[in-house]
């Protein structure tokens, strides 16, 4: 068999494993170490009887692996059960938040990367000029900077003092589309300042890079035109090192954002997260939990993949 | 005569001293002058802060800065400059206690674990990788959610999360360092001597370990100060009315049209930290000859 097919079926294999590794351990954190979790729900003063009743809705009464077998066994069709608090569809209160921070996720990747590419660029031709010291002195504050004071700091210049977009991301009022985009711009801008600030400097670094090599400086020596040297010969060689480091991004992304959609008060599965930690709603955590997981996971799949695509060492082999 | 040989040792090792003060890389000196600064607040506002901390009513509420509250006042009327100036202590202790947690913690096990070898490394080594395919912060919040309300809203359990978030990390990190060491010849020769495993982790594996965690150390806290103010942010730092950084912003959102210098101060109080820190650990990467790498 081919050995980059191999490698991946492997690296794809060893996904999965992880993947029900965390699940045993979400399981574990948040239904087992608690303790007695109708003791917590339904307050001390509740008689013996209730908490019975409560446990055998809940499966609580039996052991703790037949407990995870029927959670996951439900989590794999997509089914998590009942949230604690509200007695909802789990599958029906997370997904319209999955659909927005996804939403939010693709709006913010989608500046992020040409924001990421062109201020790197002009960084790498400004090299050691006062451009290139603006923007990496922009980067050092930026990467100082937490998400919540970044959206803070946006809420105050764009919603409060020159009110262009809302102080709050209600999506679920949005009357049109570009009714949601207007309102998911400053968390969207505010994810990509983050993930931005960590991959220009590095993107720049690249550029000079390959700019100082023999086939660039071929290239210009042939008369070709400094932009066609730049975007068409040396960006796509410095571009594929830092791929790896955008798709830790978008990992970062599924984290950040608990913290963004906080600040904007956005409806999305990170405002849930918190919220269901405030209620101790285990089951609700669970399924988040497994969620955001399994896209971080996924995203260091493909990330793997890609690398072991992109390398011909292997291709050959 | 030996006084006169001992003075032009100490001479010559100041000398030596004053070189290499000279030598060090800028971003160092300037990153200790503003941890040195943070550092004599922590130690002293407790001195010199116009107001206690948790005093309400010492202005109206919402004010702007004056004279009498340089940074204005919160909605209880507290003084906002004496709550960002006690605060310093409470965020330099939890930042730095749990990042030192966890280095201790990461690097016994990664030293051991990269030397030992075979199914204990294994085993190490998938615990580790489960814990870092959660992302920190949902992470974080699993071990907060897991911890009874006895622990909820202490110092412990903030800084136990931060250190369960870091500790795969650095274990990872120390563990390369003990694969690289263990085929040399000292470690042979230990070995040879009979030195138990936790002798060689910690008379030949980590002197050549310190510098790779003096690092790993100085990054990990440098983002601590923004991991503790998050999780204050969302309500599960330390309980109010504590002035932790993180729980102020959030505390204080409300005052974003009538005294943003109450939100604000301490957001800028916490992004010089930040900045003192990342500068503090470029400067001793360089003079350790690492690299640091951002993020990861």
């Amino acid at each position: 068999m081919n050995i980059v097919i191999k490698t991946i079926l492997s690296r794809v294999f060893l996904a999965i494993l992880t993947l029900l590794a965390v699940s045993m351990f979400i399981f574990w954190a948040a239904e087992v170490l608690p303790g007695d979790i109708a003791a917590r729900v339904l307050g001390r003063e509740a008689t013996e009887e209730a908490k019975q009743a409560f446990r055998e809705r809940l499966n609580l009464d039996r052991p703790v692996h037949e407990r995870y077998l029927i959670w996951l066994s439900g989590a794999v069709r997509g089914d998590f059960g009942h949230a604690l608090a509200s007695q909802r569809s789990i599958s029906e209160v997370v997904g319209p938040r999955l659909k927005n921070t996804i939403f939010l996720a693709l709006y913010a990747f989608i500046l992020y990367v040409p924001i990421t590419v062109f201020l790197a660029t002009i960084s790498a031709l400004n090299r050691e000029r006062p451009l290139d010291n603006a923007i990496s002195l922009l980067t050092l504050i930026g990467l100082s900077l937490p998400e919540f004071v970044i959206g803070t700091l946006l809420i105050y210049i764009f919603a409060v003092n020159n009110p262009i977009f809302p102080v709050m991301a209600n999506v679920q009022r949005a009357k049109s589309f570009w009714d949601a985009v207007r309102m998911t711009t400053l968390p969207a801008i505010t994810l990509t300042i983050v993930m931005a600030v960590y991959s220009v400097r590095m993107l720049r670094d690249n550029l000079i890079e390959v700019l100082e090599s023999d086939y660039v400086r071929m290239a210009t020596l042939k008369g070709l035109p400094r932009w066609r040297v730049v975007f068409f010969h040396a960006l796509p060689n410095a571009l594929v090192p830092a791929l790896n480091t955008m798709a830790l991004n978008l990992a970062y992304l599924i984290g950040g954002v608990v913290i963004v959609e906080q600040v904007f008060v956005y409806p999305g599965l990170g405002t849930q997260l918190v919220e269901a930690v405030f209620l101790r709603d285990a089951p609700v955590i669970e399924a988040i939990a497994l969620l955001v997981s399994l896209i971080y996971i996924s995203a260091n799949l493909f990330t793997d993949i890609f690398s072991i695509l992109s390398n011909p060492r292997l291709r050959t082999g | 005569m030996s006084s006169r040989v001992s003075s032009l040792q100490i001479t010559q090792q100041t000398e030596g001293f004053n070189v290499r003060l000279k030598r060090l890389p800028p971003t160092m000196i300037i990153g200790g002058v503003i941890l040195i600064i943070f550092l004599v607040i922590a130690f002293t506002a407790q001195v010199w802060a116009p107001y206690p901390a948790a005093k309400t009513g010492t202005g109206r509420p919402f004010e702007n800065p004056s004279s009498k509250h340089l940074f204005g006042t919160d909605q209880l009327g507290r003084d906002v400059f004496s709550r960002v100036m006690l605060g310093t202590r409470i965020v330099l202790t939890l930042s730095l206690s749990s990042t030192l947690l966890a280095t201790i913690l990461g690097g016994l096990l990664g030293l051991s674990s990269g030397l030992i070898g075979g199914w204990f490394d294994q085993l190490i080594m998938r615990l580790v990788d489960i814990m870092i395919s959660i992302p920190f912060l949902v992470l974080a919040l699993l071990i907060i959610a897991s911890a009874g309300p006895e622990l909820s809203g202490g110092y412990f359990l903030i800084i136990l999360a931060v250190a369960i978030v870091y500790t795969p990390r650095i274990t990872r990190m120390a563990r390369s360092v003990a694969i690289d060491l263990k085929t040399r010849d000292f470690v042979t020769v230990a070995r040879a001597r009979g030195e138990s495993t936790l002798s060689i982790v910690w008379h030949e594996l980590l002197p050549g370990a310190t510098s790779v965690l003096l690092v790993e150390f100085g990054v990990r806290a440098g983002y601590a100060p923004i991991f503790i103010g998050s999780l204050g942010f969302l309500g599960f730092g330390v309980r109010p009315p504590t002035p932790e950084w993180g729980l102020m912003i959030s505390e204080n959102r409300s005052a974003i049209v009538s005294a943003p210098a109450a939100l604000f101060s301490p957001g800028l109080a916490l992004a010089l930290l930040v900045v003192g820190l990342n500068l503090f650990t470029d400067g001793l990467a360089r003079v350790l000859g690492r690299t640091v790498r951002p993020g990861a």
